[in-house]
């Protein structure tokens, strides 16, 4: 049995410690869905705080033959869906996306130019997803930062693997089409 | 082949999803299409600059914050426990203290011994009693139903304030330990 399945069955039953040391594993997988989903800090880490508890909540109906990252990843998502659809303006501002910035995993590069063309990038990336439905945000969301498979994210979506293909395809179409320069990728 | 199922091909190709054959048929149309090679450059761009974003970090009070609100959320759930568990024991306790002088009230009518030294006709009689009762408070529900209303809602809300200041002196308690 794998340290992982084992803190699952503690949580299971009712092992906090046990949970938080998934938490801890998962949260930053979590948090950057909530982020991709949600375009801004605040709400991203309030969404995930959500989806850990509701996880909790759930985990007695957590099937072990399933990938636990998977199942995470499935809560996430469904409750940003849902916030987004809850929510009547998606667009992000650059204001709103740098007052509260997050922190990325790749470099640390502290060269003012880096961070300036960093930041700039990832506007245009939020801006860019928050052109999406919800669910083809989520479903590009997985593809791109989980390098998730058709059937991975069919599974976590709850959707065909055919609907999937035509999502993301869908998705692609739409977002190249506001896409400007950076032709120099060669065929 | 189309232009559409050439379009098809250029996102599944990106997903690593195309095969010889079809990727051969691909690049054939965009060597004779130039919509579609302009289509295809902005697609390759597009998945640059996504799988070159990196993933987002969780702030360190993360799992602090999870934690501190499960372990809020377990604490109101053991309040609310709490609470109910002392509301039922009260209602049996009241319930255990009138069942002696209900018991004397029937004896002093008559109606105990009736029933312990009569037979069936007895059990009959007392049946027919009821029902007469319960026929009569329906005819005193239909008209006392607005008072009777108003007076449950009251009676609910005492409750709730009492179990709102229980589960409050609870979370005081937790808090101050």
């Amino acid at each position: 049995m794998t340290d992982e399945t084992e803190e699952i069955r503690m949580a299971q039953a009712g092992d906090q410690s046990a949970f938080g040391h998934l938490v801890t594993a998962y949260q930053t997988p979590v948090y950057n869905l909530a982020y991709r989903m949600l375009g801004n800090a605040a709400e991203a880490e309030e969404a995930a705080q959500e989806a850990f508890l509701r996880a909790y909540t759930s985990l007695r109906s957590y099937d072990p033959q399933r990938p636990f990252r998977s199942w995470l990843l499935s809560i996430t998502s469904h409750y940003c869906i849902d916030r987004l659809r809850r929510r009547r303006l998606t667009w992000l501002s650059l204001d709103d996306e740098e007052s509260v910035e997050p922190k990325r995993l790749a470099s640390d590069c502290p060269d003012p130019e880096t961070v300036v063309a960093q930041k700039e990038r990832e506007a245009r990336i939020q801006q860019l997803l928050a052109t999406l439905s919800p669910t083809d945000r989520a479903t590009v969301t997985l593809r791109y930062w989980y390098d998730c498979s058709y059937e991975e994210i069919a599974e976590t979506l709850h959707l065909t693997v055919s609907a999937v293909k035509s999502r993301l395809h869908r998705a692609r179409c739409a977002l190249a089409e506001t896409v400007e320069g950076e032709m120099n990728y060669a065929l | 082949m189309r232009c559409d199922q050439a379009s098809e091909m250029m996102s599944a190709r990106l997903d690593a999803r195309l095969d010889g054959t079809h990727m051969a048929l691909l690049e054939e149309h965009l060597a004779t299409c130039n919509a579609c090679l302009a289509q295809w450059r902005r697609m390759q761009a597009l998945d640059g600059l996504l799988a070159s974003a990196p993933m987002v970090r969780a702030p360190l009070r993360l799992r602090a914050l999870v934690l501190a609100r499960l372990e809020r959320r377990e604490r109101t759930r053991r309040a609310i426990i709490g609470s109910t568990t002392l509301v039922l024991g009260t209602v049996t306790l009241a319930l255990l203290a009138l069942a002696p002088a209900a018991f004397n009230l029937l004896s002093a009518t008559g109606i105990a011994p009736a029933l312990i030294s009569g037979g069936p006709e007895t059990l009959v009689q007392l049946l027919a009693l009821l029902g007469a009762i319960g026929r009569t408070l329906l005819v005193l529900a239909e008209r006392l139903a607005v008072p009777l209303a108003l007076l449950s809602l009251c009676g609910l809300a005492t409750a709730a304030a009492l179990n709102s200041l229980w589960i409050g002196a609870v979370r005081r308690l937790s808090a101050a330990r």
